[in-house]
């Protein structure tokens, strides 16, 4: 009692300066949140106007009765031990309940959640423990509520998650489809260009033929003249056209046909020596090289986890689109680099060149297939890009472009060092990006 | 020298194609008869029949309607009468792929479409034919006699 009254004393002090017992009643029995206060024997020696709101009784009803006309029934043998513990124990006042809440029995019989703290105080030969209780139906709701909604929100992941994973599948499956697609209609439109090639050659054989029997001395000039002029001014010409036009489309359906074999073809998973490889590429362009008197640098290159041939067609690729874009007049520079591998083991190697470089307006569609560079540059059908992009996301990487209208472009793209971990090497099937 | 006189079968569904062969064959100087069936079933048919005893020399597409050029192959190739026949497998691509399968079915002759003569010299010398066999006669280009190793 005395060392209570001594850690208490200022409040004590100022409580019995400032209020009367009255107006000390009259605050605990406004306070919103229930106070019970019991004796030893756990009889209620108060009951305030909260607790009377919280429970349904009035305090009437209730002073000198059992605590446990306020505990729900199965508590009726727990509940007396866990506040004995208490009054032993060593501190003055804790939260009840080895959860958050506890419960309580209202008048009409039924039970609600609650927040108890409890205290207790010596009060003569008395140990009396103060209870402050507060409904806790509402905050119970709202963690009720916040569990459900955690739950619900992980169910919506796992099935985001699933979706993707089918969404993945589909579109794996679409691409599969449309190589497919690609290379049966590819190869069914090379039947009719064999017969529009040998065709028009049967074509210039017999104008060759016909030009002959022109030349024969017996046929009036009147006749060979028109007939000559037409065969090389009409006849010849038409073919001239229709030769340019075949060849053009035996050139778009075979790149249409090496696209689809880019997604097919299966791969040798193994550690290739890029360096190796960038070395034989530039060996076996050497010839441009020297004729446009380019200068082709391979740093230190690391070796990446790929096919040899699928990371040679890439260099190759880039190699030959790089000597294209130099002068050629001479002092191209072409350098094959390689960047520090990033934090999940991938390189960025990369081919730069100081030529013409790409207008911007077509970068955005660079590497989708039959994008010329422009109408002086056709050589090819535009689907070289196209290519090495998808044999780079078949490898596991990606490809990216850098450049500046006479300045010169970066093609850098990305391999894995290492095999993906898991052990097995990527699978054949092509990866999307 | 060889009374028997070869027959050569083309089995060619695109009527363009088969001409196209023809004419670049006789061209060549070529003069062996030239039988042309139109799909799978037929080229099995005729050569089951055995040509009334003529050596045949089959040019076989790749892909032709119904039983295709494939099939016919592996056919003849798991039939022990068969399997010494010699065939030229024609394509319109060298589509890496459908080469593989005729090596696998044990071709590994073949041309793309359409047959010039040059490529039809060295498909026979890869079959171990002569040009005497087919009636060749000297290339066009050459005076020479035959470039064909010792007759048989």
């Amino acid at each position: 009692m005395e060392s209570k009254s001594s850690r208490l004393g200022w409040v004590h002090t100022f409580v019995l300066q400032h209020l009367s017992p009255e107006q000390l009643a009259e605050i605990i029995d406004v306070t919103e949140d229930g106070i019970v206060t019991v004796d030893s024997q756990h009889r209620i020696v108060l009951f305030n106007r909260g607790a009377a709101r919280l429970f349904g009784y009035e305090p009437a009803e209730v002073l000198g009765q059992s605590l446990n006309l306020l505990i729900p029934e199965q508590y009726h043998q727990s509940h007396p031990k866990d506040m004995e513990a208490f009054a032993q124990g060593p501190v003055d006042s804790r939260r009840m309940g080895s959860r958050r809440t506890v419960s309580g029995r209202r008048k009409d019989g039924s039970v609600f959640p609650a927040e108890v703290t409890i205290s207790k105080l010596q009060h003569g030969e008395q140990l009396w423990l103060t209870a402050i209780i507060r409904d806790a139906a509402e905050r119970k709701r709202y963690e009720d509520a916040l569990l459900r909604l955690n739950l619900e929100l992980e169910e919506r992941i796992r099935q985001r998650t699933a979706e993707l994973a089918e969404r993945n599948r589909q579109l794996q499956q679409k691409t599969d489809e449309n190589e497919m697609f690609v290379y049966s209609v590819s190869h069914d439109l090379r039947s009719p260009l064999v017969n529009l090639m040998g065709f028009s050659e049967e074509l210039e054989l017999a104008v060759r033929k016909i030009a002959e029997l022109l030349g024969d001395p017996r046929l009036p000039a009147e006749v060979i003249q028109p007939a000559l002029t037409l065969l090389h001014a009409d006849v010849r010409e038409s073919l001239t056209y229709i030769r340019t036009a075949v060849e053009r489309l035996s050139r778009i359906i075979d790149g249409l046909l090496r696209l689809s074999r880019a997604g097919r073809v299966e791969y040798r998973w193994q550690t290739v020596e890029v360096g190796q490889i960038a070395q034989r590429v530039v060996d076996a362009h050497r010839t441009v090289i020297n004729q446009r008197q380019a200068a082709v640098a391979i740093q230190a290159l690391p070796p990446a986890w790929g096919d040899p041939d699928a990371i040679e067609q890439i260099l190759a690729n880039l190699v030959s689109n790089a000597l294209e874009a130099l002068p050629p007049s001479g002092g191209g520079q072409i350098t094959i680099g390689c960047q520090p591998a990033d934090s999940e083991g991938y390189h960025t190697y990369y081919v730069a060149d100081n030529g013409c470089g790409i207008d911007p307006s077509l970068l955005p569609r660079l590497f989708q297939p039959f994008q010329q560079q422009s109408a002086s540059n056709r050589k090819g059908e535009g689907i070289g890009l196209a290519i090495v992009r998808r044999v780079i996301e078949r490898l596991g990487g990606t490809i990216s472009v850098e450049s500046t209208l006479q300045q010169g472009t970066t093609f850098r793209f990305t391999l894995p060092g290492v095999p993906p971990s898991g052990g097995s090497p990527a699978s054949n099937l092509p990866v999307l990006s | 020298m060889n009374r028997d006189r070869l027959v050569i079968l083309l089995a060619e569904d695109d009527d363009g194609h088969a001409k196209l062969i023809e004419r670049n064959l006789q061209r060549a100087g070529v003069v062996n008869p030239i039988v042309r069936v139109a799909d799978g079933q037929a080229a099995l048919q005729y050569v089951r029949q055995g040509s009334n005893g003529h050596p045949l020399l089959l040019l076989l597409d790749i892909n032709l309607p119904g039983l295709d050029g494939i099939e016919v192959l592996r056919q003849l190739k798991s039939d022990p009468h068969t399997s010494k026949l010699p065939i030229i497998m024609l394509t319109t691509t060298d589509d890496p792929r459908e080469i593989d399968r005729c090596y696998q079915l044990g071709c590994s002759v073949y041309i793309t479409k359409p047959v010039r003569y040059e490529s039809f010299v060295e498909a026979l010398q890869r079959l171990g034919m002569f040009l005497e066999i087919v009636k060749l006669p000297t290339p066009p280009t050459a005076s020479a006699p035959s470039p064909a190793g010792p007759g048989p």
